[in-house]
């Protein structure tokens, strides 16, 4: 990979576990990227690989009992050793995150437009009849419709993908570096997402995406590179085309299988518990080109091309 | 760690004044109302913490009075919880019309003053301490009632009560099966806050010297000893231990709300990932 | 088999000055039996709200919804309790649709115990036939929402919502939080399951190639109205109104589409391009 040092952000055997009755819940298993200036990672992959958990401890936002190890270097600081009241300046002004379920990340007890202003204040230090003005023309910047009126209206009175784009816009009023977006598509009509993709191909040309997704195409129209994970590994990395145009690992042949255009042939099985792992290969249950050393040893990434990555036996 | 040990302490607190409350008769060595020998005698064998003016053991005035402070406090709270917590889930559950008046009224019943109203309420009428509690605890159900509907909101549209409803399911099942376990850690809280506040207001009604005079309080023993001169004479055992056994279980209250707050807190957050 | 007839569903906002938004705004469309109505478009154009109307989960303001022959809108509260086993709608957020605190078996056990179907053990049977159904096991039947992962859940949310043997379905994007591959197997057993009990089904989607699998028409919608109706392939094959055009071309590659609203008629009608393909007239 590309000389460590200009990267914005960089993520170095990152490795996140939650304490659970059951056992230790491993979300994220050393996990390495870095993201560049100016470019968007689109991270893909299976239900419950660890994304979101991912996206949470860069900005350090899990429950106080997780245990997390590795090193997430932000400019070269590393932000698991900083002060919380250091990272607290670096959330949301330096790094945003557009959080995934957009139910529950709005207060429904204050108005939408109240809660953008909230976020113009604290970061900002407008006024409030400013800040006001400023969720206006965020709200109105995503592409919600009638922003003055909407923006005092309740969440519930919302639709999903307004709600949706409301996020957005509070994530961008503080102007971050890095934008980590959650999923910030998903329940959007087509000619929506296509506003907001265009928005976030606007919003890289100045700052970082982490864009992470379950929507395919989306992630290969918007992303420079593509990170795919499973069972809290990443097991491919490269560019874009690379990666979904010519998967290498047997777990994204089977993701680019599954979508309704390419057949929709599921890949079989269920996804491990990620408190008892599968030995050797994490997918060596459900993979139909396992040989008999995948259930033995545990794959690194191996490059297969220039820049990509794969976890995978077959190309060792 | 610490956190546990607070909770312990509180709680350990908490249950050593219920037990000496409900103990009263048996621990208390004197009637609490007798004379038992010689007016203002300091601390002694006899009388563990002396006699007042009337020559009352102070000790045993200072078991019974748990009694009243408790009693205060944990049934006031009960009410104040339950009408606060059923008038919350109702209005947030209902919403429109409902909600809208359940509202308006509490902004109108928000602007009363509970300790003046209280006040005036015991001077005319002179109610017993059942009644009075009762008295403080619908006055007092009046803040919980929006705490609460703040969070039934979120579980009202939430989908799964939204399903339940499409299961047919009647609004007292979903209400008493989906909304009222989600607002339970949040009523706990408020009742032990609630608790503490009704306790503090039950000794300023009896320092004032109109609560129930055929039920012994510390807000009367304190009234007493000071109107007394107990100050001004030296006379720290009629005054201190009603004051120390106060405090102390306010205290005890106010960290085990706090406590409890830090308890549901992280468990609302792992619901909601 | 279903029949929903010029619904009308608003709401009003705003305390003092009150603001009617019409969310659906005189619906009409059928549904055979044993068929799947798609349904797309915009973001906030009414389509969960036609959903949760045609079920009476909000209340509509106009119009007519017979449903197997029963007419919905003229039953009374306790009617409808007893009808509502009949039609079930899955929602878009599979986690929020399961009650936290309760376990798999309470969750899918609870239908059959609000109609009191059956004994105990009657009601642990069916438990456990249902679970099965959807591709799970009995190891699951005492975990709770977070400990399952999305697709199981979402399976947590069909067993529940089979129980009850509905006629009819509102499946309102049941699959956007999930990955392809667990999409591709929910929506199969939708499909199969929707075969084997011949269930009616009203799918919404926003993704063009799902609701292409899963539906043999379409309808799209747009501020509240059904602008174009008809067979999948001539809908999104050859899309007669100028959103359903927009929405194809967006969802391709290529030139940007521009946000701008369209001009929509005040009193609009419909025409017939093609045999069972309708499409509002545009200004
Ligand atoms: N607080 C927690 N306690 C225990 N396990 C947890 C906790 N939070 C997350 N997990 C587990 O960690 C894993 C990773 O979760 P994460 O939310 O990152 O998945 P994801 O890749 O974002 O999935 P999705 O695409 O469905 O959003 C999951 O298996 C989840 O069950
Ligand atoms: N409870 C409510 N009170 C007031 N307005 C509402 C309410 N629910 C929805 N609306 C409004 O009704 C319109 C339609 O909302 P609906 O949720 O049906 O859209 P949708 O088509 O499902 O959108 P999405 O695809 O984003 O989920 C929106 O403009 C929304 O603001
Ligand atoms: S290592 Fe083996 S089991 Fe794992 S993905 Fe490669 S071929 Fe499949
Ligand atoms: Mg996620
Ligand atoms: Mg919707």
């Amino acid at each position: 990979m590309t000389a460590m040092s200009d990267a914005l952000l960089e993520v170095r055997g990152l490795k996140v576990g939650f304490p659970t009755p059951e056992g230790l819940v491993r979300a994220s298993d050393t996990v390495d990227l870095e993201i560049y200036p100016r470019e968007t990672l689109g991270l893909i992959g299976e239900t419950g690989s660890g994304k979101t958990v991912l996206g949470m401890a860069i900005l350090r936002l899990l429950q106080p009992n997780t245990i997390i190890e590795g090193e997430i270097r932000y400019r070269g600081r590393d932000l698991l050793s900083l002060p919380e009241a250091e990272m607290q300046r670096v959330r949301g002004r330096e790094i945003g995150i557009v959080l995934q379920n957009s139910g529950t990340s709005l207060n429904p007890v204050y108005t939408v437009g109240t809660q953008i202003a909230e976020a113009v204040i604290l970061h900002q230090g407008l006024s409030g009849p400013d800040a006001r003005q400023r969720a206006v023309e965020l709200l109105d910047a995503v592409g919600i419709p009638d922003p003055v009126r909407m923006a005092g209206e309740y969440p519930h009175r919302f639709s999903g993908g307004m709600r949706e784009r409301a996020l957005i816009a509070t994530a961008l009023a503080c102007r971050p570096n890095l934008l980590i977006a959650d999923e910030p598509t998903k329940g959007l009509d087509a000619v929506t997402k296509r506003g907001i993709v265009d928005l976030f191909s606007e919003i890289d040309r100045d700052h970082s995406v982490l864009f992470i997704t379950h929507d395919i195409e989306t992630a290969g129209d918007l992303a420079t590179r593509v990170a795919v994970m499973y069972a809290g590994e990443i097991v491919e990395i490269g560019g874009a085309e690379e990666v979904l145009g010519d998967p290498a690992h047997p777990y994204t042949r089977g993701l680019l299988a599954s979508l309704p255009e390419r057949g929709m042939q599921p890949i079989p099985g269920s996804a491990p518990s990620l408190i008892t792992l599968p030995s050797g290969c994490r997918f060596s249950p459900r993979c139909g080109c396992a040989v008999e050393n995948c259930s033995r040893e545990h794959p690194g990434l191996v490059e297969v091309g220039s820049g990509h990555y794969a976890r995978c036996m077959l190309y060792d | 760690m610490h956190k546990k040990i607070v909770l312990a302490a509180s709680l350990g607190i908490v249950f050593a004044y219920c037990a000496v409350a409900l103990l009263a008769p048996v621990i208390a060595p004197y009637d609490p109302h007798a004379i038992t020998g010689a007016p203002l005698s300091p601390p002694d064998r006899d009388h563990l913490l002396g006699t007042n003016d009337l020559a009352q053991d102070i000790f045993s005035g200072l078991i019974w009075g748990t009694r009243a402070t408790l009693l205060l406090g944990f049934v006031g709270a009960a009410i104040a919880v339950t009408v606060g917590t059923a008038a919350g889930i109702v209005s947030g559950y209902y919403g429109g019309l409902i909600d809208e008046a359940v509202m308006r009224l509490l902004d109108v019943a928000m602007t009363i003053p509970i300790f003046p109203l209280l006040l005036i309420l015991t001077t005319f009428f002179r109610p017993g301490i059942y009644l009075i509690a009762v008295l403080m605890g619908l006055l007092g159900s009046f803040q919980g009632v929006r705490l609460i509907r703040s969070q039934v909101l979120s579980l009202a549209v939430a989908d799964f009560v939204v399903g339940t409803r499409a299961l047919g399911a009647g609004d007292g099942y979903i209400m008493a099966r989906h909304i009222l376990p989600g607002v339970l850690p949040l009523a706990g809280v408020k009742f032990v806050t609630s608790a503490q506040h009704f306790m503090l207001i039950g000794i300023g009604l009896g320092f004032l010297g109109i609560t129930d005079p055929s039920v012994v309080d510390w807000g009367q023993m304190i009234n007493r000893a000071s109107q007394n001169g107990a100050m001004i004479l030296g006379l720290w055992w009629w005054l201190i231990p009603p004051g120390l056994a106060v405090t102390l279980i306010s205290l005890a209250l106010a960290w085990l709300g706090y406590a409890c707050e830090d308890e549901i807190n992280p468990r609302l957050r792992v619901m909601r990932v | 088999m279903i029949e929903v007839t010029d619904l009308e569903t608003c709401f009003s906002t705003g305390f003092i000055r009150r603001r009617v938004v019409r969310a659906v705004d005189g619906v009409s469309f059928r549904i055979e039996e044993g068929e799947t109505l798609g349904l797309v478009g915009e973001s906030g154009c009414g389509k969960t709200t036609l959903g949760r109307s045609i079920l009476r989960l909000v209340e509509p303001d106009r119009g007519r919804i017979v449903v197997d022959g029963t007419d919905v809108t003229a039953l009374s509260r306790s009617e409808l309790r007893c009808f509502r086993p009949r039609m079930q709608m899955i929602f878009q957020d599979a986690y929020t649709s399961l009650n936290p605190r309760m376990r798999v078996r309470e969750s899918v056990a609870e239908p059959l115990k609000i109609h009191r179907m059956g004994s105990r053990t009657d009601i642990d049977r069916r438990v456990r036939e249902l679970i099965e159904e959807v591709g799970l096991n009995e190891e699951h039947l005492n975990r709770r929402p977070y400990e399952l992962s999305g697709g199981q859940n979402q399976r947590v949310v069909l067993a529940r919502v089979l129980a009850l043997k509905p006629r009819f379905l509102v499946a309102d994007e049941p699959t956007s939080a999930l990955d392809v591959s667990v999409q591709a197997q929910i929506l199969n057993l939708i499909r199969d399951l929707g075969h084997d009990y011949r269930m009616t089904c009203l799918y919404i989607s926003h993704d063009l190639g799902v609701t292409r699998a899963m539906s043999s028409r379409v309808a799209v919608m747009l501020e509240g109205r059904i602008v174009e109706i008809g067979r999948t392939a001539d809908v999104l094959d050859r899309p007669s109104h100028p959103y359903t055009r927009r929405l194809v071309d967006a969802s391709l590659t290529g030139p940007c589409a521009s946000l701008e609203r369209l001009p929509l008629p005040a009193a609009p009608t419909t025409v017939e391009v093609r045999s069972g393909h309708w499409v509002e007239e545009t200004v």
